[in-house]
């Protein structure tokens, strides 16, 4: 596929403060493209580089192959879709929606044809009247979406759309989002602090922190192979367990166990690595199973979580390790683990992860 | 049923008539003398309109009356486009010294009018500028600025950067996210701001009286003169007109924005209130 967008080894500077920090990305076109991140880790800054409100410091955007970091927003083929909507509240839906395509100089038939069907693909054909101050949250959302849709840009930018709005409704505008972008088959270039939804909407992910992009990929390499410390610790709970590498790709422990792992190239004999296992990767009691690397713990707490039990087993000097206990049919009553009680864990040596 | 002295604190309600006599028993007294039909101060015989009348039937009080609303006009043009333009620059400003420049907006409320006057006067006579209908507008501008921009900034900061940038990126440059978003969004704050200010400007007589040459005067100055040669009833119909007058545009100043469909009154935009 045909790259979208190129972003070439960017640094942005504000004074002293370094935001974005030698960035380089490639996002094929049609690509739903997330950029995650705790906040300050430098993704707004590089979407709004994307969009001309910024310019690099240094380093180059390229928009279908052509540099635009010194094009005016204005001039660029690419929309935003903003964290606080932005709506002209002096003008009515259609009008806001119709905005871009009057600045373009599209004639009038085509703008009034065009906005209709903006607001039908998001849903709000019978809202085209109402002012803006007469919406509710998910409607501004979707005035926001449309108004940047109608112009038909080769990128789509998204700055944490869907922040403002209600879990239900969060879910719900995700789902949508993903059809909208299949159907109209645009490149969203998606900004969230939010791991699941990352996780649930993208074709691929960059994790950043601190201005730097720590790993890029597919959800599930980002998810089941994390490279970094940082990656494995932001995106979903992981448990990260300190140890010293033996002969024979074995690790050594806290507690004095060694455990056998898959060492990455370059790791030798007395580094000292973290190993990181899922939580729902790791088998209790009866399910541990032949050839896991099993360990033995104390139950220190339980939390009850409807579909699932979470325990957090202490392995003594310190180390501990946080198990997520599916509910299924198998299972009785899940007050198996009492606090106190003694408990076998294991897991697969392929799910658990050595980091640097 | 037995009455605690705080249930219904008559004292406070009669506290209260006493506060609004004192602030409109004047105001009431120069309306009605402005209708007497005999020529006292102090006593009401009847009711006419002659000392309208004889208002308008001398031109250089006619002069003066229009002359002062020339003054309001300009200044409130000139002062509504300098100090919007400043509130917009003042919000969005990242520069060091905005937060000072900020704060040095209140200064021109509170130096005394006086100081003010003398200052504009002094510096008119050194550059060696002659005092006209001109120096009077200069001097009313001047002050005009710092209530305009105080009215508006409030309004503005109010108003998301984004907006501006979504404009932008929807293909509007830098001056037509101004001009299309960022003016209609501040409108009513522009329009309550310059109404007020046209009212402060014609009923101002320090500034007025420092920087007012010698050719002609603005009405408030006028009847400053006139009366150090007696009072005359004619007084309280000048009076009575120059209320209306201001009394009119702060009411515009409270309704228009309400007219234009934004659910909001001028009273809440020139309080500086949410919502």
């Amino acid at each position: 596929m045909a790259e979208a967008i190129g972003i070439q080894n960017v640094t942005k500077r504000f004074g002293e403060h370094v935001a974005v920090n030698d960035v380089s990305l490639e996002i094929a076109e049609g690509e739903f493209f997330s950029l995650l991140g705790p906040s300050g880790c430098g993704k707004t800054t590089t979407l709004r580089m994307l969009a001309g409100f910024e310019v690099p410091t240094e380093g180059h955007i390229l928009l279908e192959g052509q540099p635009v970091e010194n094009v005016p927003p204005y001039k660029r083929d690419v929309n935003m879709v903003f964290q606080s909507y932005a709506l002209f509240d002096h003008l009515d839906v259609s009008e806001n929606v119709a905005f871009g395509l009057k600045r373009r100089k599209v004639d009038k038939a085509e703008v009034g044809r065009r906005v209709a069907e903006a607001l039908e693909l998001v849903n709000l054909s019978e809202r085209a009247g109402a002012r803006t101050n007469e919406l509710s949250g998910g409607q501004r959302q979707r005035v926001a979406l449309a108004r940047a849709l109608v112009n038909r840009p080769k990128v789509l930018l998204l700055d944490e759309p869907l922040g403002a709005l209600d879990l239900k409704l969060r879910r719900q505008m995700q789902v949508e989002l993903k059809q909208i972008q299949r159907e109209v088959g645009i490149t969203f270039v998606y900004v969230t602090h939010d791991q699941e939804e990352a996780l649930s909407m993208s074709d691929r992910i960059a994790v950043m922190h601190e201005g730097r992009v720590m790993q890029c990929g597919a959800p599930e390499d980002v998810y089941e192979r994390p490279s970094e410390e940082f990656v494995a610790g932001f995106i979903g709970i992981s448990n990260l367990i300190t140890g010293t590498v033996e002969d024979g790709g074995k690790v050594r422990i806290a507690n004095g166990l060694r455990i056998d792992a898959p060492l990455p190239d370059g790791v030798t004999r007395g580094d000292t690595v973290n190993l990181s296992v899922r939580p729902e990767k790791i088998a209790v009691d009866d399910d541990v199973e032949a050839g896991m690397v099993s360990l033995d713990g104390t139950v220190e707490a339980r939390v009850y979580l409807g579909v699932s039990t979470q325990i957090t087993v202490s392995l003594g000097n310190g180390d501990r390790v946080v198990a997520l206990e599916q509910a299924t049919y198998r299972s009785s009553a899940d007050d198996r683990w009492e606090p106190g009680s003694s408990v076998k864990l294991g897991w697969h040596p392929e799910h658990c992860l050595v980091l640097r | 049923m037995e009455s605690h002295p705080f249930d219904k604190p008559r004292f406070l309600r009669l506290f209260a008539i006493a506060v609004y006599l004192f602030l409109f028993a004047p105001i009431f007294v120069v309306i009605l003398f402005s209708f007497n039909s005999i020529k006292s101060l102090n006593t009401f015989d009847g009711f006419s309109l002659q000392w309208y009348e004889e208002f308008f039937n001398d031109p250089a009080l006619r002069d003066s009356l229009l002359m002062s609303l020339e003054i309001a006009f300009l200044t409130m043009l000139a002062a509504t486009v300098i100090g919007t333009a400043l509130a917009i620059g003042l919000v969005r400003s990242r520069a060091r010294w905005a937060p000072g420049a900020n704060i040095l907006m209140l200064v021109p409320l509170v130096v005394p009018e006086i100081v003010a006057g003398i200052s504009a006067l002094l510096i008119f006579s050194q550059v060696g500028i002659a005092l006209s209908f001109w120096t009077i507008v200069v001097a009313h501008i001047t002050f005009s600025i710092s209530y305009v921009t105080i009215v508006v900034r409030a309004r503005m900061a109010s108003i998301s950067q984004e907006v501006e940038d979504a404009a932008m990126d929807l293909g509007a440059t830098r001056w037509q996210a101004v001009r299309l978003v960022l003016v209609p969004a501040l409108w009513p704050a522009v329009l309550a701001a310059g109404l007020l200010v046209f009212a402060f400007s014609f009923d101002d007589f320090v500034l007025s009286f420092f920087t007012t040459g010698e050719d002609m005067q603005p009405l408030p100055v006028r009847i400053w003169s006139a009366i150090r040669f007696g009072l005359s009833p004619t007084i309280n119909a000048i009076g009575t007109l120059m209320m209306v007058v201001s009394l009119t545009a702060i009411a515009l100043a409270v309704l228009l924005p309400r007219l234009f469909g934004r659910r909001e009154s001028g009273f809440k935009v020139l309080t500086a209130q949410e919502g």
